[in-house]
């Protein structure tokens, strides 16, 4: 790669990923600034940046985790987000699998399912409260987790699919040939195959659920309270309280971000290279 | 692909499967299939039969049919639904295709870095990770004219040179607002997809063309770009899907004004089914937008499908 | 596992002391200044279940707790993000779930949900003896609420628990300055004052616009400073056109629905509006409450049109820079003959009222009762919520105001009210409400942003009103309207 040494090429990409640092983590700072300003520093000019010292403190999030609920919010929002994802990675991939290699239903299948989330969310939302107001599941965390399947699992499909069709079908043949059972070859050959796939599928089907306010806004009441409708409870008519919708989301992102470092290391390069001799 | 002869049994012939795997191929989609069948054909059925009839919830519950007066009333007498889906397009084909361009040329820089690589990427995948409710909330501040660290930063650096327009209250700049929004939410998203697919490359294609003497930017187009073009469909047609679904920005940047210049389809089918209650008239401006949806699906999978058929 | 293990323990041991400090909680005290007795107390006891917009207006269920133990209830709150109070609301209504006993909501919904059956009808309840278990005085009540946001067809199916109104809010130091006044009275040639007339609005705010590096009233001015600003954002803008428009004698219709808001009185109404935004800040199209609240606190604004909780942060130097320099006044109005005819809006405001499929009413209307009435006072005079002022007694009290902002600015404070009050002018609350209300307020927000001219976007609006009433059905929505002209009548809002 002896072009990448020639100077300008390293100046401009110096200053491509200089410029996408700014854009994309000023608004994370300032964020992260307001949740340790007082409610009068949030409309003020010229604008409060970087807020006193002496109200560096953790009593926004203090205040977000247990007077407003983000303790319970966190953890309905990780077990609705970790079992959507656990449940469309798995049931996702097995599909994916068989639509890519067995070609099961063809392209109109394929496209089929793909489509089940084309719909807005807002027709669907009233009849799906209906049906689970019928299965006594209202207010529970299955109800988001079956509701966000909706999304989830379509996009977990059709990534996998094309994850798998990208690998070449003679790996698994041979394993086949040497008398694996067709989830043997899938689970010993392929899976190993398509980590960054999985791990991709995985992170945005959680981070899908995790961000996603309608579902969760309609079928949950206060048994079950997901952290994108506690937040927005957090702006009331005439009293939002920024630094607590701040911190909330600053708690928000620990999650993902514990989850995009833990899952890296699976997509590097070379984890494919070894297996395909062929 | 097709290197095994496949079955004569009508039935599997008809799900397109080979007779040898049929009964695992049938058992591994068939969870999915469950699933996706059940809970979607309520709704589905439900709001065909809804968006036939005149369901008004704010006056009464009784339903009335109307044959396609629905249909008719969206099409041809609704100012507001076109205008709607013209903002719409205008974030699904200029934001969608920005965010394609960028997280392409992020993930290539991060896909040739050696050290520091998961820094850079959990770094710039944090936006995904902040509800829109929670980042509408900081932009609004930010593109705030009176009030925001942008314009007081813009004008403070341009030593009042510049003089930035009030960006959520301009009717020429509210809807560009809710892009860069979305662009910086789902730029990172594009980037690992990216970024993922660089990764599952094999590398001796890639180095095949280096050895034949291609330079980068021809590997790049010739051979890289369309090894990835599954993945980068599939996020393409993603992002177009979800842009459609763009609401909750709007509701906190904008609140679909000045005027109705930054008004989206997803927040003109919300306010007439969950603030309206038109129950009808929703069901029928939801299956307008599906098959708009899926007319530009497969208008995108047919390229991917002449571009696999030129291979 | 160990590093896991040792996590696991970290975290609950945080959790635990969170848990801790979520327990202090404040409520205020008693006054004693309302007579009352609790409801005799249910046994087996009881749990109602009472729904409403999250945040600050669901304190009374905290505060009064010991109350409600008293009677033998237990209250379980459940809440939904002031934006979609009407979305769940109305979702749980028509799927009959009886998931809530009593319900809070904006009034602009009671037609919505008192002609659909959702609502219990509280007469009944009312009439009960003794009196002072069960009336909750609702003479006491101010008439706009009492009439329009509490009734619908004859008979009580809600009652106020918020009083939310519209005043004009500027600042006293600026108008009162002596410099000002001469440069005032010699550029438009009559004396500088709270503007009486939407004219006025429109010179105050010209004249006390000033660039940066301007002066005003002595000092040099570091910013820009605005003369008035307007709710621009789309929503509610509607509601600033309203003032002027109903003070003009706009109505939203006539006996037969046909819509009264493109007239020409409405036209110039409008016109009035647009005309006021040179005088606002740049970003005025995208001003919400809180927008407008700390354009005029941050003492960069010489007046507002703005809700009554407006002043009470304006006195509190932890956010305000104009301590002491608000003044609370009338809202402009429009010359009508040789009188100007002042109109105020009511804006939101919230209701309590038992669902039609609540298991326990008796209980459920004790619970309203004891928060719009018994304890409401306490509820409206303290800082631990957001709730205004909506009875006689309320606005008769002044010393339960005096510790929040003390005795003298509690009196002007509560006189401001009383006057605005008597303006009051309802939002639409027929059914439909909601969809009545958006179309108007997209044309004028079209206008205010120079898409349309005035008469095209109130004529576009009352085309759009003519399709809402045909599709929800003409007649019905005459008879039920003609039934709110009633109210409207009694209140003398019209002839």
């Amino acid at each position: 790669m002896t072009h990448r040494n020639r100077p300008w090429v390293r100046l401009v990409v110096g200053i491509i990923l200089a410029a996408a640092l700014v854009f994309f983590l000023f608004p994370v700072v300032w964020m992260f600034l307001t949740t340790f300003k007082t409610q009068d520093q949030i409309f003020t000019t010229p604008p409060v940046l970087v807020p006193p010292a002496e109200q560096w403190n953790l009593n926004n999030y203090i205040a977000a985790l247990t007077q407003s609920g983000g303790l319970q919010a966190l953890r309905d929002s990780l077990i609705v987000s970790g079992s959507t994802a656990l449940i469309s990675v798995v049931v996702g991939s097995l599909a994916a699998y068989s639509l890519a290699r067995y070609r099961t239903g063809g392209d109109q299948f394929a496209f089929w399912i793909l489509s089940t989330r084309m719909f807005p969310p807002v027709a669907s939302a009233i009849p799906l409260f209906l049906i689970f107001r019928d299965l006594k599941l209202l207010d529970t965390h299955w109800a988001l987790i079956i509701a966000n399947s909706i999304f989830t699992l379509p996009f977990a499909i059709w990534l996998l699919k094309g994850f798998i069709e990208d690998l070449p079908p003679e790996l698994e043949e041979s394993a086949l040939i040497d008398g694996a059972s067709a989830f043997q070859a899938f689970w010993h050959v392929t899976r190993p195959l398509i980590g960054p796939g999985v791990v991709t599928a995985t992170l945005f089907t959680f981070v899908f659920t995790w961000n996603e306010f309608m579902f969760a806004l309609l079928l949950t009441k206060n048994r079950v309270r997901p952290l994108t409708v506690m937040i927005s409870s957090l702006a009331g008519g005439h009293e939002i309280l920024w630094a607590q919708i701040a911190a909330s989301g600053v708690i928000a992102i620990i999650p993902g971000v514990l989850l995009v470092v833990f899952l890296q290391r699976y997509i590097v390069r070379g984890l494919t290279m070894g297996a395909l001799k062929y | 692909m097709a290197t095994i002869p496949r079955t004569d049994n009508w039935f599997l012939r008809r799900l397109n499967v080979q007779r040898r795997h049929w009964k695992a191929a049938l058992l591994f989609v068939l969870p999915a299939f469950v699933m996706l069948l059940s809970i979607t054909i309520y709704p589905l059925i439900r709001t065909l039969t809804l968006s036939f009839t005149k369901l008004e919830l704010a006056v009464s519950p009784r339903e009335t049919f109307v044959g396609l007066d629905n249909f008719v009333r969206v099409l041809t007498g609704d100012a507001r639904f076109w205008n709607a889906m013209g903002n719409t397009a205008f974030l699904v084909v200029v934001g969608v295709a920005l965010q394609v361009v960028l997280g392409m040329v992020l993930a290539l820089l991060a896909s040739e870095m050696r050290r520091g690589r998961t820094v850079w990427v959990t770094l710039f995948l944090i936006p995904i990770m902040i509800a829109p409710v929670v980042s509408g909330f900081q932009f609004r501040v930010i593109f705030n004219d009176t009030f925001g660290p942008l314009n007081y930063i813009i004008r403070q650096l341009s030593a009042g040179l510049i003089s930035p327009p009030a960006w959520t209250a301009t009717s020429g700049t509210a809807l560009l607002t809710i892009l860069i929004t979305d662009l910086w939410q789902w730029t990172p998203f594009m980037m690992l997809l990216i970024l993922a697919g660089l990764e599952s490359q094999s590398q001796e294609i890639i180095e095949a063309a280096r050895v034949d003497g291609a330079s980068y930017w021809q590997t790049l187009w010739r051979v890289r770009i369309p090894l990835l073009l599954p993945v980068l469909i599939i996020g393409v047609l993603i992002r177009v899907m979800d842009t459609f679904k763009t609401f909750d920005l709007v509701v906190l940047l904008t609140a679909g004004g000045p005027g109705s210049s930054s008004e989206t389809i997803a927040y003109y089918t919300y306010l007439n089914g969950f603030k309206f209650f038109s129950m009808g008239y929703t069901a029928a401006m939801a299956f307008i937008q599906l098959i708009v949806i899926i007319v530009v699906s497969r208008v995108f999978l047919s390229i991917q499908k002449r571009q696999r058929g030129a291979d | 596992m160990l590093k896991l293990k040792h996590l696991l323990v970290a975290l609950s041991i945080v959790a635990a002391l969170l848990g801790a400090a979520a327990l202090a909680q404040d409520a205020p005290q008693p006054l004693g200044l309302t007579s009352f007795e609790l409801c005799p107390k249910f046994d087996p006891p009881v749990t109602v279940t009472v729904f409403g917009d999250a945040g600050h207006n669901m304190g009374p269920y905290d505060f009064w707790k010991a109350d409600f133990e008293a009677m033998g209830i237990t209250v379980e709150q459940v809440t939904a993000p002031f934006e979609n109070v009407y979305d769940v609301l109305k979702t749980e209504f028509v799927a009959q779930t009886g998931a809530f006993d009593v319900v809070t909501f904006y009034p602009s919904y009671i037609g919505d949900f008192a002609s659909n059956g959702y609502l219990l009808p509280l007469d009944e309840f009312m009439a009960r003896e003794p009196a002072a278990v069960w009336d909750p005085m609702m003479d006491d009540v101010l008439a706009p609420f009492r009439e329009l946001y509490n009734k619908f067809s004859g008979q009580t199916y809600a009652l106020t628990v918020d009083g939310d109104v519209l005043v004009l809010q500027y600042r006293k130091d600026l108008f009162e300055n002596a410099d000002e006044q001469a440069a005032f009275k010699a550029k438009y040639g009559y004396d500088l004052r709270p503007p009486e007339t939407w004219q006025e609005w429109l010179d105050v705010g010209a004249f006390f616009t000033r660039k940066a590096g301007e002066t005003l009233a002595g000092e040099v001015l570091a910013e820009d400073f605005y003369g008035s600003s307007e709710f621009g954002k789309r929503g509610f803008s509607v509601h600033w056109f309203l003032n002027r428009a109903a003070s003009a004698g706009v109505i939203y219709f006539d006996e037969d629905m046909n819509p009264g808001i493109n007239t020409p009185e409405a036209v110039a109404a409008l016109q009035n509006m647009i005309d006021s935004l040179k005088n606002a800040p740049p970003d005025v199209l995208n001003s919400g409450y809180d927008e407008l609240r700390d354009i005029f606190i941050q003492g960069r604004a010489a007046m507002v049109v703005q809700w009554t909780d407006v002043p009470k942060k304006a006195a509190d130097p932890n956010q305000s820079k104009i301590v002491g320099k608000v003044g609370v006044g009338r809202i402009p109005g429009t010359p009508v003959g040789d009188t100007v005819v002042h109109r105020s809006m009511m804006p939101v405001g919230r209701v309590v009222a038992i669902s039609a499929d609540s298991d326990v009413p008796e209980a459920a209307y004790c619970v309203i009762k004891h928060v719009a009435y018994n304890r409401s006072l306490e509820d409206v005079s303290t800082s631990l919520t957001g709730l205004d002022p909506y009875r006689l007694s309320h606005l008769n009290n002044p010393s339960a105001f005096a510790p929040l902002m003390g005795e003298e600015n509690a009196v002007a404070y509560l006189e401001g009210l009383k006057v605005a009050l008597a303006d009051g002018f309802p939002e639409i609350f027929i059914p439909g409400s909601a969809q009545y209300t958006d179309a108007l307020d997209l044309e004028v927000n079209r206008a205010l942003a120079g898409e349309i001219s005035a008469e095209q976007a109130l004529n576009n609006a009352a085309a759009r009103w003519n399709e809402i009433t045909d599709t929800l059905g003409r007649d019905s929505q005459i008879a039920v309207w003609r039934q709110a002209l009633e109210s409207y009548r009694a209140l003398g809002l019209i002839k």
